[in-house]
């Protein structure tokens, strides 16, 4: 075999470096064939040979190690290749070679505590057996003593989990002995610590303060990594000093011991010693006093402080007085679930978990993230501070310990636990390999290939039969990370429903106290109705309720992530029950998570939705497809009527049929809304159309009502007006509309009229008149024609003949306003054509006098004051309020007003369109457009949530912290952030109302 | 429950306390009181107390006049005028929307999220008051038609046998007996004018202790047959009441003012403060100095600094950097001498503070330090040295703040809106008013 072959085998990333390296002249004398063996089981045999032929140049006799058989040069090659930075620490220390005269085992054993202890105060002439020990050196000789001490340790215990059979299952060990290890330094730096003091200090006054360092975080829970920062807190007590002079001497001994580990010396520092957990973090004092740290506690601790402390343990200094410490915290944890705020925190913690990833880093994240280290964790902790309440047996520290212990209280299923305590484990050992090479704090799966490919083999234990792959690796960390992500949910909810559907099954099953505080600690404010409504959908042996045993625990996550969990999952029940036995709805749910996502978010978030799905529940088969959420086109609707009104030649029927497929199209815009399928302005086009389609089969309804068999006498024209012309309404908005009609050939002007307002009259009624049987749910279209020349005294409807006798005659400015945003909407074509014509030169006028200009101001001033309803506060109505709406259409009205007529750009019903053009022409600057834009968008998108939210339309900004919350997140805002939603919508309309202020009134 | 309420549970008990006051502000910073009996305290903390918050100014939208006291224990005081027989206790509280969530509109609120802001940098801040105001003989006027003072003593006189000094002698036990710990009390330079400095404490505390001060004093007065007056400038010929305050930002354990070595011994960071304030002092004004009448002190003359200007142990500039003394490090600090005594002390140290902050944050550039005594200026020389003068009027101060995006971001937007909407209101009232001046002036002539 070539030499390139060989490395390849062996599995070398770069060739040439390799061949040179084995040429080196301090390999001579070692058996090819020994040494190609041992580089091939070492993680990175290019690491493993460099760092051997530097190791033999400072100590020659290694060779025979090197060249011995396997069994026996196993821990040098595994070591040497799977850590590059414990090689350097060989490089630097040869005398500690000895480490590899071990015999390795397949099930390694860990040392002792207080064996490492010993042995680590040994190297700073400290006495372990003295209560308080005391180094007998200092400063840096003493640093670099105690952490090559540490170092060698740590290579002692990088060497047995390297050759571990499973280092899967040696991980829970390895994350303990890095605990020991850490707390064993930290005692050592200590004792060198007080020897420091005892240089400042007189020496009884130090001996006489007591020092309890308590780990937190993962040293606490004796799952440290290889490398990470050891949290600590730090607790004094003296028995004759005051509290002062303690607190000083106490302060001293902790920042001496930080130095000893830390600080430059020879030996590099061994990590960060972080206090920042301590009460008050970085601003708080280094050191307190037990009764201190218990005042705090109990006065000022936040939530998450209490659950920080879960991991609390004494890990060096004063054994007796940290035990006192752990016990008076201890409740403190416990009853932290029954604080107030704890279920705010707990999503807000979880929400830290799975936010704030640096874009970069997504793919990549092993710790953070959905699926991610923390995840795993967090779920652990979550389930223990709920029922560690009244459980002592999930009293715990480390995340492996409490899986087993939450598996056998039955708070979680056997086979889910497994499942999760392997997942956790896997991620913990990639973490670890990661780590180990050059003890780098990282959380990062590795990008380049070759890295890739030194970290799949890096996992194998020395047994393993796989074939490492960097392929591989990725795919199963994916999966596991998956895995996770689905579990999650699972362990959450599957238990409840074991309670809930009281199975008999022999796996986990909740009490019902335990099971409603899990609910209530999820965010259901009814625990107890939401265990009956999980009682409704699983018991029983339909097929309906065995998939639903199967599904709830997923769903269950989803709603609660939603503005009202209890309604979401009472909505849920209805439609279930509604739709329960067919077979498309079960199948759906099974098969189509996206659906049923969609499904969970929309009930768990919208009134509106909810209740149109309960009377349509057929219509829950589109959340499974995003075509069928695609608005139809309103020739597509026509048609539809069309056929219906030739099958249904009675007026009642024929307008229930309408009025049924606009109550369909709407909820199918709001669902597409809902899943963010179409933005603002599409579903104010999407509304518009399905109005237009209503209308004018009303239209058609009407007029063969009236004139029965008999031929018609008029066309009639339905023009929208307002925001009904603009396409720009939103759910459930009336339609402003005014009506024209022109005379058949033959027929006269007294007979048209009477006919055109009896269809007209009819047309209104159509819509809204109630039916049997009734049309659920319902949002009625109420049209209303208050814009009608000569307003409430005028009549109703009126030819094309008089429109152009009144417009030449009367016509006022705030008619040509009106008239701005008429659109034809229903009827005669020619009608319409030469309506638009007859108003086209009133509302686009070729110059608009000064008079006007001013008229108009004073009409918007006049309304501002008037039609803003009695008390409600002008900074909170998003249509007629400061910086709302009105505001915003009234200023590009007016624009369009003074120069639609040369510009022809501006002729456009749409308020945004309008004020794009304006933008073009020069007539409004880019940032004042832009603000007028964002501030009118908003106001829109409010008007929407309110209706969605709550089912009834409202202009006011929400004031209660529920709906506020619904609106910010139906705005595209993260939950929790009402208050940040309230504060910007004020902002932003404040800032609107000063560019409109400006460039409308002109000052 | 928690130790701070069982502790106030307790000594309600124990001292046969039989009435409970709940404290709160109004944004123009009147403090208002909600009485408790003793037996309703335990479920105020839990619950808070509902009251209708649509009387009480700038608090509560009006169709939303559900409002939640909070009590916050660790405000809880004996008030010692009230006398041994019938206890009276009070408790600052919180402000709570129906739904419990601390409201936009408590001024109490604005401070604490200025001051979580500053925590949020890494800085704990600390205030320290000087607090100036008139004793008068009462609250009517004399026959000139103007108020009457209890003497006639000047700057640091001992006016003897004179009721000034037992009023602060008296002033001075109260204000200890309620837990604020005072630094120095003189009579200051008007007649009967009186100041009383209050040691150094985080700012929320400082404010809570300057609604109680004000309350001690106009209660010891009474006592006393006297009147306490925090207006900003009485007397036309006699210097106003101003609330001179000193700042001073902690990291951890150290002063970020200080810098040993550096120019005044200021650090970068106190420079870029300083800088803030100036920047922004103008937009701020009307929440510093709320009143039409605060106008008068600001540009009456006296003390009282009218023009953007800093200057090391200068009593001429708005900002003064006090000497240093050697070996003094955690004791740098500034001082802001443009407030009056009848600000509300949570919104103006928010806005301070805020202002401060941004000119850290931004890293604004301090101009050069005003070495002259700004007042004995010409026009055109502070023009030419940088130094824009205040707002001359609440009006001018109003038309400023409404610009300010940094003021309405500190504020809030529900406060900076009501706090505008109820300045508007007085100054139209103001413009409405013929007064004494004119009518002197004009009336014979015209």
């Amino acid at each position: 075999m070539s030499l390139a072959r060989r490395l390849i085998s062996a599995g070398f990333s770069d060739l040439d470096k390799g061949e040179r390296f084995l040429a080196a002249p301090e390999l001579d004398g070692i058996d090819q064939d020994a040494l190609f063996a041992g580089l091939s089981v070492a993680a990175s045999p290019d690491t493993a040979l460099q760092s051997l032929v530097r190791l033999i140049e400072k100590s020659p006799g290694l060779k025979k190690l090197a060249a011995a058989d396997l069994d026996t040069s196993e821990p040098l090659y595994r070591l040497l290749g799977a850590s590059e930075a414990l090689g350097e620490f060989l490089i630097r220390h040869p005398e500690h070679l000895d480490v590899f005269n071990v015999r390795v085992s397949p099930e390694p054993m860990s040392a002792q505590g207080a064996e490492l202890r010993s042995t680590i105060l040994r190297s700073v002439k400290a006495e372990p057996g003295s209560q308080r020990p005391v180094a007998g050196i200092t400063g840096q000789p003493a640093y670099a003593a105690l952490r090559t001490a540490y170092r060698r340790g740590l290579t002692e215990l990088a060497i047995k989990d390297l050759c571990a059979a499973s280092p899967q299952d040696f991980m829970p060990a390895v994350g303990a002995e890095l605990a020991d290890l850490a707390g064993a330094a930290i005692e050592a730096a200590l004792a060198v610590s007080r020897a420091e003091a005892a240089e400042q200090f007189d020496v009884g006054d130090v001996a006489d303060v007591g020092l309890a360092v308590i780990g937190m975080g993962k040293c606490g829970a004796r799952e440290l990594n290889y490398i990470s920062d050891v949290d600590v807190i730090y607790v004094i007590e003296s028995g004759t000093l005051d509290d002062a002079r303690a607190a000083t001497i106490g302060t001293a001994l902790a920042s001496g011991l930080s130095r000893a580990i830390s600080s430059p010396a020879p030996e590099p520092g061994l990590w960060e010693v972080d206090a920042n957990l301590r009460p008050e973090g970085k601003s708080g004092p280094l050191v307190r006093t037990l009764p201190s740290h218990l005042s705090y506690y109990a006065r000022w601790a936040q939530s998450w402080e209490f659950q920080a402390l879960l991991k609390a343990r004494t890990i060096a200094g004063d054994r007796e007085l940290g035990s006192r410490y752990e016990e008076a915290v201890a409740p403190l944890v416990w009853a932290s679930a029954g604080r107030e705020g704890f279920v705010e925190s707990v999503q807000a913690m979880r929400r830290r978990v799975t936010d704030h990833i640096p874009p970069a880093e997504e793919q990549r994240q092993i710790k953070l993230g959905r699926g991610g280290l923390r995840d795993v964790e967090f779920t652990v902790q979550l389930l223990q501070l709920v029922h560690g309440k009244s459980d002592e047996s999930l009293r715990c520290r480390d995340t492996t310990s409490a899986i087993a212990a939450l598996s056998a209280g039955g708070y979680i299923g056997r086979a889910d636990a497994a499942a999760f305590d392997d997942a956790y484990r896997y991620l913990r050992l990639l973490e670890h390999r990661i780590q180990l090479f050059q003890l780098r704090r990282t959380h990062l799966m590795p990008a380049a290939e070759d890295a890739q490919r030194f970290l799949a083999k890096a996992v194998l234990g020395p047994f393993s039969l796989e074939r490492p792959h960097p392929d591989q690796l990725m795919g199963t960390w994916q999966k596991t990370k998956r895995s996770v992500r689905e579990l999650h949910d699972r362990i959450f909810y599957r238990p409840l429903l074991n309670t809930a559907a009281k199975l008999s099954s022999e796996d986990a099953k909740l009490t019902p106290e335990a099971a409603q505080g899990r609910l209530a600690a999820l965010g259901y404010l009814d625990p107890r109705g939401a265990l009956r409504h999980i009682e409704a959908l699983t018991a029983g042996v339909s097929r309906r309720a065995a998939l639903q045993r199967q599904l709830l625990p997923i769903l269950l996550g989803w709603l609660a992530e939603g503005v009202d969990p209890d309604a979401g999952l009472l909505a849920f029940r209805r439609v279930s029950e509604a739709l329960g036995t067919t077979h498309w709805y079960l199948g759906m749910l099974r098969d189509s998570q996206a659906a049923a996502e969609r499904l969970c978010q929309v009930l768990a978030n919208s009134r509106l939705i909810s209740d149109l799905l309960e009377v349509s529940p057929e219509s829950v088969a589109w959340l499974g497809n995003d075509k069928e959420l695609v608005p139809v086109p309103f020739e597509a609707q026509w048609q539809e009527i069309k056929s219906k009104l030739s099958r249904h030649p009675d007026p009642e029927s024929a307008m229930r049929l309408v009025r049924l497929i606009r109550r369909r199209e709407i909820l199918r815009t709001a669902i597409a809304d809902s899943a963010g399928l179409v933005d603002q302005d599409a579903v104010g086009h999407a509304l518009a159309e399905t109005d237009r389609a209503a209308v004018l089969g009303a239209l058609h309804v009407a007029e063969s009502a009236v004139a029965g068999s008999e031929p018609l006498k008029t066309d009639v024209l339905v023009v929208a007006m307002g925001r009904q012309g603009g396409r720009e309404i939103g759910y459930g908005s009336d339609a402003d509309v005014i009506y024209v009609h022109r005379a058949r050939p033959g027929f006269t002007d007294a007979e048209a009229q009477e006919q055109a307002s009896a269809v007209v009259a009819r047309i209104s009624s159509f819509l809204t008149q109630p039916l049997k049987p009734a049309i659920l749910a319902e949002r009625v279209l109420v049209l209303d024609a208050d814009l009608r020349p000569e307003g409430k005294n005028g009549a109703m409807v009126r030819s094309l003949d008089s429109y152009a006798e009144y417009y030449r005659r009367w016509s006022l400015t705030w008619e040509a306003q009106a008239l701005l945003r008429a659109r034809p909407m229903a009827g005669s074509d020619e009608l319409a054509a030469d309506f638009v014509k007859l108003i086209d030169p009133i509302r686009y006028p070729a110059e608009l006098a000064e008079t006007d200009v001013r008229e108009i101001r004073r009409i918007k001033a006049r309304v501002e004051s008037e039609r803003l309803p009695r008390g409600a506060d002008p900074a909170r109505h998003v249509k007629l309020g400061r910086g709302g709406l009105s505001d915003v259409e009234w200023l590009v009205q007016l624009l369009q007003l003074q120069h639609a007529g040369k510009h022809p750009d501006l002729r456009t019903t749409s308020t945004m369109e309008a004020l794009a053009a304006a933008v073009k022409l020069g007539l409004v600057g880019d940032d004042d457009a832009a603000l007028l834009e964002e501030a009118w968008q908003l106001a829109s998108r409010i008007r929407s949530a309110n209706v969605i939210d709550t089912g009834r339309a409202s202009d006011l900004l929400p004031s209660s912290r529920r709906d506020l919350e619904a609106a910010a997140r139906w705005c595209g805002y993260a939950p929790g952030n009402a208050g940040q939603f309230e504060e910007d919508y004020l902002r932003v309309s404040r800032r609107a109302r000063s560019v409109f202020e400006r460039l409308f009134y002109g000052y | 429950m928690d130790r701070q309420q069982e502790f106030v549970l307790r000594t309600i008990e124990e001292r046969d306390v039989r009435f409970v006051r709940l404290w709160f502000t109004d944004v123009v910073g009147s403090l208002k009181s909600v009485a408790l009996a003793p037996a309703e305290v335990e479920g105020a903390f839990e619950e808070g107390l509902g009251f209708d918050g649509s009387a009480i100014e700038g608090l509560a939208r009006v169709f939303e006049s559900d409002m939640l006291a909070q009590p916050d224990p660790s405000t809880f005081q004996i008030l010692p005028w009230r006398g041994e027989t019938e206890q009276t206790s009070r408790m600052f509280c919180d402000i709570l929307t129906p739904d419990g969530e601390p409201s936009a509109a408590d001024p109490r609120n604005v401070l604490k999220r200025a001051l979580a802001k500053a925590a949020d940098m890494g800085f704990t801040c600390y205030t320290h008051p000087e607090i100036e105001f008139y004793l008068l003989k009462s609250q009517d006027l004399g026959s000139n038609g103007a108020p009457v003072p209890v003497d006639e003593g000047g700057y640091f006189d001992h006016v003897p046998g004179g009721v000034a000094q037992d009023f602060r002698r008296t002033a001075v036990t109260m204000l200890e007996s309620v837990g604020i710990s005072v630094e120095f009390s003189h009579h200051e330079g008007g007649p009967g004018q009186n100041e009383i400095d209050l040691r150094y404490a985080d700012a929320l505390q400082t404010a809570d202790n300057i609604m109680t001060f004000r309350t001690v004093i106009k209660e010891v007065a009474l006592q006393q047959g006297t009147y306490a007056t925090f207006m900003p400038k009485p007397f036309t010929d006699h210097p106003g009441s101003g609330m001179h305050t000193h700042f001073s930002l902690f990291e951890g354990d150290t002063n970020a003012f200080f810098e040993a070595g550096a120019e005044f011994q200021l650090s970068k960071t106190a420079r870029q403060f300083i800088a803030g304030i100036l920047k922004h002092a103008p937009e701020f004004t009307a929440v510093t100095n709320q009143f039409v009448n605060s106008y008068k002190r600001l540009w009456g003359g006296g003390e009282a600094p009218s023009y953007l200007s800093w200057g090391h142990n200068n009593r001429s500039a708005l900002v003064r950097v006090p000497l240093y003394k050697p070996g003094k490090g955690q004791s740098a600090r500034i001082e802001y001498r443009g407030i009056d005594s009848a600000t509300n002390p949570y919104l103006a140290y928010a806005v301070l503070l805020g202002a401060g902050l941004k000119g850290i944050e931004e890293g604004y550039d301090l101009p050069a330090a005003a070495e002259d005594d700004v007042w004995s200026l010409t026009t055109a020389e502070r023009k030419a040295m940088g130094h824009a003068p205040l707002p001359a009027s609440l009006h001018d101060a109003i038309r400023a703040m409404e610009e300010s995006e940094l003021v309405a971001e500190i504020l809030g937007e529900q406060v900076f809106e009501h706090f505008l909407r109820n300045k508007r209101a007085e100054w139209q009232d103001y413009r409405l008013q013929v007064t004494p001046y004119e009518l002197q002036r004009n009336l014979g002539i015209l």
